[in-house]
């Protein structure tokens, strides 16, 4: 809590040294350094995956239905034939780009309401946390199967029902921030120094929030990964037959007794990512976290 | 510290609970009861199946789960028997008068309900007036019949308005509960029937509990004493409950599982035929639909064998007809060949040479889901690109039977099943192929609209000459086969498991498990 | 009095519920009534479920009901919904307790060990085997060790509630996650407590580093532990739709998905009230602890 107060808004030219460190702090942790280059593979097979895939994802070989593990098909190929490998890679561009736009959403909104709501106290701020509660209260798959049942199935809406229920916690996140940076001095003198509240929130109070945004923010999307995943095993997720990793393994789960693979290498690599987003995002808060600072 | 010490206390007291918290005669039970027998020489057997029970009451189930755990309770006056063919059970026989509207049955003497009541005319009587007295689904049944006459303790003659070819069918539909549930109103919370087993416990919306009872008036049917139906939602739990021997007896099996669960020491895979017909309803009232062509190619664009090996692992037969095979009145039809290139041809004589975009709807079981991939990829080959939508139960049926007129429906394609509930042909053509039936007033979801049909269709119920009703059911079935208003697909073969120990327990053409004969060996 | 604060709370959560389960999309009068139904049978069952009537009117019939402690009655089975949950509360409540008990016990020592080795390797291998554990879909760690377990092995029952082996594996697969959390916030708030200043002054005196860890050290942390175990129950009882399913467990869960497919709205609202209710018990008896540990935060 001390390293909040010993940065004053006079030191913005500080934060490109910061981020160099962070990335020294990042590559001295072997289990983060792994993480993080995991995390640049799959980035980078979101962006070309879908071009250098060894078969067509969508093709069918009826001639060649859940064939196990081999040279030709590394993964193994699925219940229609396809090639379970270029699947999963052409997949990594849809799985990623669902649960991060997802939680950019949620953490948006949620930012902004717990900036509102911390900031403003009173009236407001226990009205948006009522809310908060509410949405909290409401079980996640009730309000998953609500939005998906009212907007229709498809991958547009999943992100919307996922991005809604992540907006609560960002919420509550920022806003406990908020309070504590409130009370700082440095926000007291700069509105002392006749700054607009807008200001306030945003020059100064939202720079203090961003450390515990970012690590809740790479966390959440391995939450939202294995969230839009549990949609698809509802049933309720994205259309069955795009290469959703998600929507992989929940239509391969009939399998799990008599073809394995078809379940498996779905299932180890939302492991495999969701795994790295988390320790990625634990090592992150190691560094961001003033409170475990030395 | 203390506090700490005490903390950990807590933790430590709460696992000790919670493992005393088990019975543990209850694992006895469990891991005694491998070969359906549990150490007390009781005979207990456990049957899974997919969905929960819905209702205990006999007149109010419209689900095929909730009407067979109802038959092991409950008897009808007649009743299917193994093979399908229309046999007497509480009624001795019957005979149907010349006109069609009387039906006069002569009743089985010595048979009693489970509270020592007898049964008998009166009991009918009772029955019938419960049926017609409003909210029941059973009523669906009885639409036909006018009044009821008895003569005597065990003779009952039903008059009906007009004569209905399927009546008797529909008695196979009605089972008969003791009077004094009936006036003490707890036909639905303490079952009381005349079955070969009575109810011991229904846990709401899970087990369903049944023992023997040993008053049946067809003594030997069974020697199990108690039996549990488990719903078990998950194919994959299900099938492990079979192998660990938790189930005597499964149903559905799951067809991916069919051939490891062969090569199992135990285990035997019995396959039925159904009356189960599966298909992808077209909205023939609109673009590009509306044209038979169109239709047509969609039909020999897809390959019913291939979607059998790939979708339903090899079980099950194509669905050369407008109904399964195990339907009355059934006539197979000549079937659309799989022909890419024709497909392609009808499409271009359509305008439709680039073919069109289309969407497909089914429900969210990974069944439905796996069917409608494929007819996704089939369409794609002849270049129509569809997007395959899978709903929770309930929105769809909302979206399919909401729609007050055809040109409101926004189904394209419905990716569906449909089985006759009493194996009728009348059931398995009038609410679908009728005009009188398009939603909400019933299941015609093609919006098929050909008068001619709809008139058959009237016509068929009017007569009572068995073979003039064949010849109307087989002109309905060539013709809709013909109009193409479904993608037709497969009909399903019911597949079970169940372990060597236990016999006599099978699965009807329309899916329901009939427990009634069950012995352990 | 802020208990009292916690009534409009749940009639705005009720009025909530009830009018977005009677918005989404779905016609219990269809389900109820049957696939080959008529017209005229759908609006009877419609009629006889009072569902005619306008929201409005629906939603005081309802509450009416409420006040005086009456749930209603399920359109699907027709039973009342006070009797269906008491029947799958117990099941719940031992699955929750069973997770959390589990959860709490592992989560703790491996947070522990973390802590008193911290970034050596005993640290990296608990931080990385909790995180594990939320990184998996918790269906397909329930598909899995059913297959070894119960398949392959025979140990335990795959499903259901009826003896204390078959509480084993899904709260396995429900504890997973929570274990995680608790790791790593036991973890955390040790790092922090070792900090302090007298502890410091401890370990100059010359304690060993055990009697630091557990004299001292994590009677400070438990709190926010304790704090973190409420509000991870909190979310369990309502959460565990989908391991549920899987172990086809007759809980709360199973209700839910069950009475959501049927549309069956008194069910629906029942359930989730009831979560709410407990949800916003749990987080209330929470905030008056956490204000407690750090006053300089109100939460009101």
């Amino acid at each position: 809590m001390n390293t909040v107060t010993m940065e004053s808004p006079k030191d913005l030219p500080k934060r490109k040294s910061r981020m160099q460190k962070i990335v020294k702090e990042i590559t001295r942790k072997k289990v983060t350094l792994i993480s993080s280059i995991f995390i640049m593979i799959l980035i980078i097979a979101a962006i070309i995956g879908p071009w250098i895939t060894p078969y067509n994802p969508a093709a069918p070989d009826y001639s060649n239905i859940l064939s196990p593990p081999s040279l030709a098909h590394i993964f193994g190929t699925d219940a229609y034939g396809r090639d379970i490998f270029s699947r999963i890679l052409a997949g990594t561009q849809i799985s990623l780009s669902v649960s991060v736009s997802a939680v950019l959403i949620g953490a948006v909104i949620g930012t902004i309401l717990g900036l509102v709501s911390g900031f403003f106290g009173k009236l407001v701020d226990k009205l948006i946390m009522r809310v908060c509660d509410v949405l909290f209260a409401f079980p996640d798959i009730i309000l998953a199967i609500g939005i998906v049942a009212i907007l229709g199935p498809g991958l547009r809406n999943v992100v919307i029902a996922v991005a809604f229920f992540s907006v609560p916690s960002f919420a509550r996140l920022v806003r406990g921030t908020t309070l504590e940076v409130k009370e700082q001095l440095f926000v007291e003198s700069a509105r002392s120094m006749g700054a607009s509240r807008r200001r306030i929130i945003f020059k100064h109070i939202f720079p203090e929030t961003l450390p515990s945004i970012m690590v809740y923010f790479t966390m959440s999307i391995g939450t939202t990964i294995l969230a839009a995943a549990s949609l698809s095993f509802l049933g309720l997720g994205a259309d069955p037959s795009t290469p959703d990793w998600g929507a992989m393994l929940s239509t391969s789960r009939d399998y799990i007794g008599s073809a394995f693979h078809v379940v498996f290498f779905p299932g180890l690599i939302i492991f495999l990512t969701v795994l790295s987003f988390n320790v990625f995002g634990d090592g992150l808060r190691e560094i961001l976290d003033p409170k475990l600072k030395d | 510290m203390k506090k700490s010490i005490l903390f950990m206390l807590v933790l430590v007291v709460g696992i000790i609970l919670a493992a005393c918290g088990g019975d543990y005669d209850e694992l006895e039970a469990e891991t005694g009861s491998d070969e359906g027998e549990s150490n007390d020489g009781q005979n207990e057997i456990t049957v899974a199946i997919e969905q929960n029970f819905v209702t205990m009451d006999p007149h109010d189930a419209s689900d095929t789960v909730s009407i067979f755990g109802l038959k092991s309770m409950y008897e009808s006056l007649v009743t299917f028997d193994e093979d399908g063919e229309i046999v007497p059970a509480l009624a001795e026989e019957y005979d149907v008068s010349e006109d069609g509207l009387e039906y006069h049955f002569k009743l089985r003497e010595g048979v009693t309900f489970h509270s020592g009541e007898a049964f008998n005319a009166e009991t009918v009587q009772a029955n019938y007036e419960r049926i017609m007295s409003g909210n029941l689904s059973a009523e669906r049944n009885f639409q036909y019949i006018d009044s009821v006459e008895t003569d005597g303790d065990y003779d009952i003659t039903f008059n009906l308005t007009e004569p209905f070819s399927a009546m008797l069918n529909k008695f196979t539909m009605v089972p008969m509960t003791s009077v004094q549930s009936i006036e003490e109103e707890t036909v639905g919370s303490e079952p009381d029937g005349t079955g070969t087993f009575k109810f011991v416990e229904w846990q709401q919306g899970t087990t369903l509990t049944v023992e023997k009872f040993d008053e049946y008036w067809d003594e030997g049917s069974t020697n199990v004493d108690t039996l549990t139906f488990q719903p078990v939602a998950e194919n994959g739990s299900r099938v492990a409950m079979l192998q660990t021997g938790e189930a005597d007896f499964i149903y559905p099996l799951p067809q991916q599982n069919a051939s490891d669960l062969e090569n199992e020491e135990g285990i035997l895979v019995e396959e039925s035929p159904s009356s189960i017909a599966r298909y992808v309803s077209i909205n023939t009232y609109k673009d590009p639909y509306t044209d038979l062509k169109v239709r047509q190619a969609m039909n020999h664009a897809i390959d019913q064998e291939t979607f059998i090996q790939v979708v339903k692992n090899g079980f099950g037969n194509p669905l050369d007809s407008t109904m399964a095979s195990e339907t009355q009145y059934y006539e197979s039809q000549e079937m659309y060949e799989y022909d890419v290139e024709k497909a392609r041809q009808l499409l271009e004589e359509a305008g439709y040479a680039d073919g069109f975009e289309a969407e497909i709807w089914g429900n969210n079981s990974s069944e439905s889901i796996k069917g409608m991939e494929f007819v996704q990829q089939q369409l794609a080959e002849v270049g129509i690109d569809v997007e395959v939508k899978s709903m929770e139960e309930g929105t769809l049926s909302d979206e399919i039977y909401t729609p007050e007129t055809p040109d409101d429906a926004k189904v394209q394609m419905w990716y569906v099943s449909w089985s006759p509930s009493s194996r009728d042909a009348d059931g398995a053509t009038r609410s679908l192929f009728s005009n009188e039936y398009f939603p909400p007033n019933g299941a015609n979801t093609a919006y098929y609209d050909n008068e001619e049909v709809t008139e058959w269709i009237k016509e068929a119920n009017l007569t009572t000459d068995e073979s003039e009703q064949q010849e109307i059911y087989s002109n309905i079935q060539s013709t809709v086969y013909q109009d193409a208003p479904w993608l037709f697909l497969a009909s399903d073969t019911n597949l079970a498991g169940r372990s060597e120990a236990l016999e006599g327990v099978y699965v009807g053409p329309d899916g329901s498990v009939i427990v009634k004969n069950a012995q352990v060996k | 009095m802020r208990i009292l604060n916690l009534i409009p709370l749940l009639i705005i959560v009720s009025f909530v519920v009830f009018m977005f389960v009677h918005i989404i999309p779905g016609d219990p009068a269809r389900l109820l009534a049957g696939q080959d139904a008529t017209r005229e049978e759908v609006e009877l069952a419609r009629s006889v479920l009072n569902l005619d009537k306008p929201l409005l009117q629906q939603y005081f019939i309802y509450m009416s009901g409420l006040f005086v402690g009456d749930l209603g009655f399920s359109i699907k089975s027709g039973a009342s919904v006070a009797q269906i949950i008491s029947d799958r509360i117990l099941p719940s409540l031992g699955l929750t307790f069973a997770s959390i008990v589990w959860a709490t016990v592992v989560g703790m020592l491996i947070g522990i060990l973390s802590a008193t080795f911290r970034n050596r390797w005993p640290d990296q291998l608990g931080m990385l085997t909790a995180i594990s554990g939320i990184s998996l879909p918790n269906f397909w760690v329930g598909l899995v060790i059913i297959q070894i377990f119960s398949v392959q092995l025979g140990w335990f029952p795959t499903g259901g509630a009826g003896s204390w082996q078959s509480y084993i594996m899904p709260s396995f697969a429900l504890g997973a996650g929570i274990m995680a959390i608790i790791a790593r916030f036991t973890r955390s708030s040790l790092v922090e407590s070792l900090k302090q200043d007298y502890i410091r002054t401890g370990r100059s005196k010359g304690l060993g580093k055990g009697s630091i860890v557990f004299g001292h050290a994590l009677k400070n942390s438990l709190i926010p532990v304790i704090t973190v175990t409420g509000l991870q129950f909190g979310f369990l009882l309502g959460g565990s739709v989908v391991v549920e399913t899987v172990f086809s467990f007759p809980g709360l869960g199973t209700l839910l998905i069950d009475s959501i497919q049927f549309r069956d709205y008194p069910v629906i609202q029942a359930l989730i009230l009831l979560f709410a209710l407990q949800f916003i018990l749990v987080n209330f008896i929470v905030d008056i602890i956490y204000g407690f540990v750090n006053p300089k935060i109100r939460y009101d």
